[in-house]
């Protein structure tokens, strides 16, 4: 079987689809009766980076019409394949016409706000010819099938695995050293701070972390990410006279991770439009209590409650409560995740490939 | 009449079966089954199958549900009767099947152990249900032709849950709530949700005649097992002359299947010809004392709706035991309640239903038979005759650009003075499926918008596809006029309507409905004759008794069960009398009751 990917970006990529991709991508050359997987990226990589067996990745620049242009020669002159892989709604339209023109099953891999509410007419329609959807959340699918005329059947869930080096440890000193919170019981939030994405929470955390200090005076919250409304938040953090308490680690490469994990106590990210969240995986595998939104795509790393807390987005005093419970309760079992290890995911990805190579058209 | 559940946590993600959750949703259909309840686990803690039964054959602990095989490999929790069970067991056995109990479900169990889904040309029931084969690691979800069980499944990608009932399924506690545009859309122009939808986007119905596999990969799309608009299509014109030999075989046949029970059977007797020819065969058949129920109101007595007499006269001449059961507006409206709390999903009827049900239990009855179906085979609606002549008058015009339009701008003065359906006769009165919405509809597409928010029936309206929804039931073409109204009738209003109806009204009193004349071998007996055109009208049916109805019967006019709900609704209520149908008004009623105001 051979299988043209079209994605953002994948190998050499940041942040959480390119991540995804990679995962997807990697699971998919290493079924057994797959060639080879060509990978079409929108986005030169940023770095050099390793490809797996079996993977060629290309990257076709030249604006959104250029790679359109690119990718559609492969379907038209372009080898054979027997799959269309579309890593991204935005690419639907371009993927649905190399589907047709070779006469091949669409898949499409959606993550969250992306595909929430009906996109312009083109992808649209595109998405309504793919064979298979699949979403990364409950919550993705559920909002996906309120808009798209697609059968049920066809949507089906593929949610995001967790590396496995994410594993507990000792608290790293230099780092409490170097953000000056040795000895405090620490909150953490990971996300971006931009202002198009106040939904994260990080005000609920504020909030609550104002009603929790008279009572546990030895608390720190640490943001890490960086964005554009931190200035909003540092102003903020001082309105509610916490901000001796509150440090902006901001922007945190990707091996500095599991670190800051490690010097939490808790990890809580109240967000209201996750499509899925996989640092709350990340953070329940390092062994920390976890605090997320319940209106999301949250619910899934968080296995709707028994992986972790889940509050009602904006209510500070549930945060609060959540938060006090979990620093007084033991450590919570780091393998309670487990079911998100990454051998699950590579044969559910494979054996989706499969089913969908036979069911399609 | 049982009560079917289960949860299949088939995505690696997903969380175990929770055993509280599956209980709940069991439990909240006791009245299904008020004889038993009990459940199973297995597939390493992702399967839960749970049963609430109403013991109706083979009445011992053995045949309770859910039932395993004897390798434990095929579990299955089943809701219905299989009346050819004791044919096919004996096939079985010649086949070196044993078994351990008397039960249909052991049958089924059986039958589906050797043929897998090819078993379902050789069952002869009503049935809904939910089967594990632990072997292929899949759950199998079923119905019968005509959907005479419900069965409602919500798959949120990760875990599959399935019940009898929609409100079963809510009790669980698992499943969002939010409102199905489409739903709430197609209530408002049948007066019932037809399926796949339900009034809430969770939730769905296993199409009639469908079953669907579910496997650790997820649902797959439902798969045809029966259609009836394909039995009619695929008759051959009969060529014989006498159809009233074969129409009483067929149907003296039917009513010996349904009286198949370990339980003693009774009837629904109304004025009609339908349930007096029930009860007129069931003597044939040599069942004797039936225990026959007639609804009579105050309101009615001394008229021409007063069903008691007649009804009297009827069981009489069979020598039934005939109860009559008085129902006044002031127990109506202390059971409005209940009715309201029972009503899974909204019907605008189901009233009568749920007295004739009360008053069987009050006999002590399990199971009654029921004249639902004779007006959709035999051609007792109105809609027999209407449909076929508005089509004819209207194809031509139906295809002239710009005359609907037109027609709807003429009459648009006239708009509150005429019928909406006279305005909408020219865009739908051309082709079948539109001119059964104007015939069956309660409301027409273009009334939602003053009553609906824009995007409750833009989206509802969009999704449901109302014209095409209607045009499955046509599909394959049935062959002639009457073939097609008996399709439209059979898979909307009686399918949607009357059965859903059944289900709900008649569970909530622990009574199981037979349906004699909602059969497909007897539909396979009869579709010939209907091609031929030899079975158009009652008549046909009222010849059937050996010893013939009383001319009264034969004679009266459809009316059906009737109630004098308009006027109790309206006391009930305590409003005015509604402008126009009184329908109408119920259904706006009816959707505050279920949290979606109009």
């Amino acid at each position: 079987m051979k299988v043209l990917a079209l994605v953002s970006d994948a190998f050499g990529g940041d942040g959480g689809i390119a991540r995804f991709n990679r995962d997807l991508l990697g699971a998919i050359a290493g079924a057994p009766d797959v060639e080879g997987v060509d990978v079409l990226c929108r986005h030169a990589p940023r770095r050099e980076a390793a490809l797996p067996a079996k993977v060629r990745q290309a990257t076709a620049g030249g604006g959104r019409a250029g790679y359109a242009l690119r990718a559609l020669w492969r379907g038209i002159a372009g080898p054979r394949y027997d799959v269309v892989l579309c890593g991204h709604l935005h690419l639907a339209p371009v993927a649905e016409a190399i589907s047709r023109l070779q006469g091949i099953p669409l898949w499409v891999q959606i993550y969250g706000i992306e595909a929430w509410q009906r996109p312009a007419p083109l992808r649209a329609r595109a998405m309504h010819h793919a064979h298979l959807v699949t979403a990364i959340s409950r919550y993705t699918r559920a909002r996906f099938l309120e808009w798209a005329d697609v059968p049920a059947h066809r949507v089906r869930v593929l949610p995001c695995t967790v590396d496995e080096r994410f594993t507990p440890g000792p608290k790293p000193e230099p780092l409490a050293r170097k953000l000056g919170v040795e000895g405090r019981r620490i909150i953490l939030t990971v996300a971006r701070i931009s202002r198009g994405d106040r939904y994260k929470g990080h005000d609920t955390v504020l909030a609550a972390l104002k009603q929790l200090v008279p009572r546990m005076p030895d608390l720190a919250y640490v943001i890490a990410g960086d964005g554009d409304d931190r200035p909003r938040l540092e102003q903020l953090a001082r309105d509610c006279g916490v901000a001796d308490r509150v440090h902006f680690a901001g922007q945190v490469s990707d091996s500095e991770f599991l670190d800051y994990y490690r010097l939490a106590d808790v990890f809580v990210m109240p967000s209201a439009k996750e499509g899925f969240g996989i640092v709350f995986l990340e953070a329940a595998a390092t062994g920390l209590p976890v605090i997320a939104g319940s209106k999301d795509g949250s619910a899934d790393p968080l296995a709707d409650g028994a992986i972790g807390t889940m509050v009602a987005p904006g209510d500070a005093m549930a945060v609060a409560e959540a938060i006090e419970r979990a620093l007084g309760a033991p450590r919570p079992d780091p393998q309670r995740g487990k079911r998100f290890e990454p051998a699950a995911f590579r044969q559910h990805a494979q054996d989706m490939l499969q089913f969908h190579a036979r069911t399609a058209p | 009449m049982c009560g079917v559940a289960g949860i299949f946590a088939y995505h690696y993600a997903a969380n175990p079966v929770d055993g509280a959750e599956l209980r709940r949703i069991r439990d909240h259909m006791a009245a299904r089954g008020p004889d038993g309840a009990a459940d199973w686990f297995g597939g390493e803690g992702r399967v839960g199958l749970g049963h609430r039964r109403l013991a109706i054959i083979d009445l011992s602990p053995e045949a309770a549900g859910p039932m395993a095989t004897a390798d434990g490999q095929v579990v299955i929790s089943f809701n219905g009767e299989i009346y050819n069970y004791r044919e096919l067991r004996a096939a079985l056995e010649g086949e070196g099947a044993r078994f351990r109990t008397h039960s249909d479900t052991e049958v089924l169990l059986e039958l589906y152990r050797r043929r897998g889904t090819a078993m379902f040309g050789e069952l002869r029931g009503m049935y809904a249900f939910v089967l594990w084969d632990a072997a292929k690691g899949a759950m199998l979800l079923a119905r019968d032709a005509y959907g005479i069980k419900p069965l409602y499944y919500s798959d949120d990608g990760w875990t599959l849950r399935v019940a009898s009932q929609v409100k079963a399924l809510l009790a669980g506690g698992r499943i969002d709530r939010s409102f199905e545009p489409a739903g709430i859309a197609g209530f408002y122009l049948w007066g019932h949700v037809p399926e796949p939808f339900t009034l809430y986007r969770g939730i769905r119905q296993v199409p009639a005649g469908h079953f669907m596999w579910v496997d650790r990969l997820g649902a797959s799309a439902p798969q045809p097992h029966a259609s009836i608009a394909q039995v009619l299509a695929q008759a051959q014109p009969a060529t014989g002359s006498d159809a009233t030999v074969e129409v009483r075989a067929a149907l003296l046949e039917s009513v010996r299947y349904h009286l198949v029970a370990d339980v003693p059977v009774g009837l629904f007797l109304s004025a009609g010809v339908d349930s007096g020819t029930l009860l007129a065969l069931m003597a044939e058949c040599g069942y004797r004392d039936v225990r026959a129920i007639t609804l009579a109101f105050d309101e009615f007595a001394g008229t021409e709706q007063d069903e008691a007499p007649l009804a009297a006269q009827v069981a009489a001449q069979y020598g039934a035991r005939h109860t009559v059961r008085r129902v006044s507006f002031e127990e109506f409206e202390a059971e409005l309640p209940r009715i309201l709390e029972a009503m899974d999903q909204p019907t605008i009827d189901g009233i009568n239903t749920w007295f004739v049900a009360k008053a069987a239990r009050e006999q002590g009855l399990k199971v009654a038979l029921s004249g639902l179906g004779g007006d959709e085979l035999f051609g007792g609606y109105p809609s027999f005759q209407a449909i076929p002549r508005w089509v004819r008058w209207m194809a031509v015009p139906s295809r002239i650009p710009g005359a609907r339009e037109l027609f709807e701008l003429l009459l648009r003065p006239a708009a509150g003075r005429v019928s909406p359906k006279l305005a909408g006769m020219v865009r739908y009165g051309g082709s079948y499926a539109g001119a059964y919405l104007l015939k069956r509809g309660l409301f027409l597409p273009s009334e939602l918008r003053g009553r609906l928010p824009e995007a409750t029936w833009r989206e509802g309206l969009e999704r449901l596809d109302a014209v095409g929804l209607t045009r499955r039931a046509l599909v394959p073409d049935p062959g002639n006029a009457h073939a097609r109204i008996a399709s439209l009738e059979s898979q909307m209003y009686m399918r949607y309507h009357l059965l859903r109806v059944s289900a709900w009204a008649a569970m909530a009193h622990s009574i199981e409905v037979r349906v004699p004349l909602v059969d497909p071998a007897l539909l396979r007996r009869l579709a010939p004759w209907i091609r031929s055109g030899a079975v158009t009208g009652k008549s046909v049916l009222a010849g059937v008794p050996r010893l013939p109805l009383p001319d009264r019967t034969r004679q009266r006019p459809k009316t059906g069960f009737t109630t004098p709900i308009d006027r109790w609704l309206q006391r009930a209520l305590r409003r005015e009398p509604a402008q126009g149908p009184w329908a109408r008004a119920w259904a706006g009623e009816l959707m505050r009751e279920f949290g979606q105001a109009a």
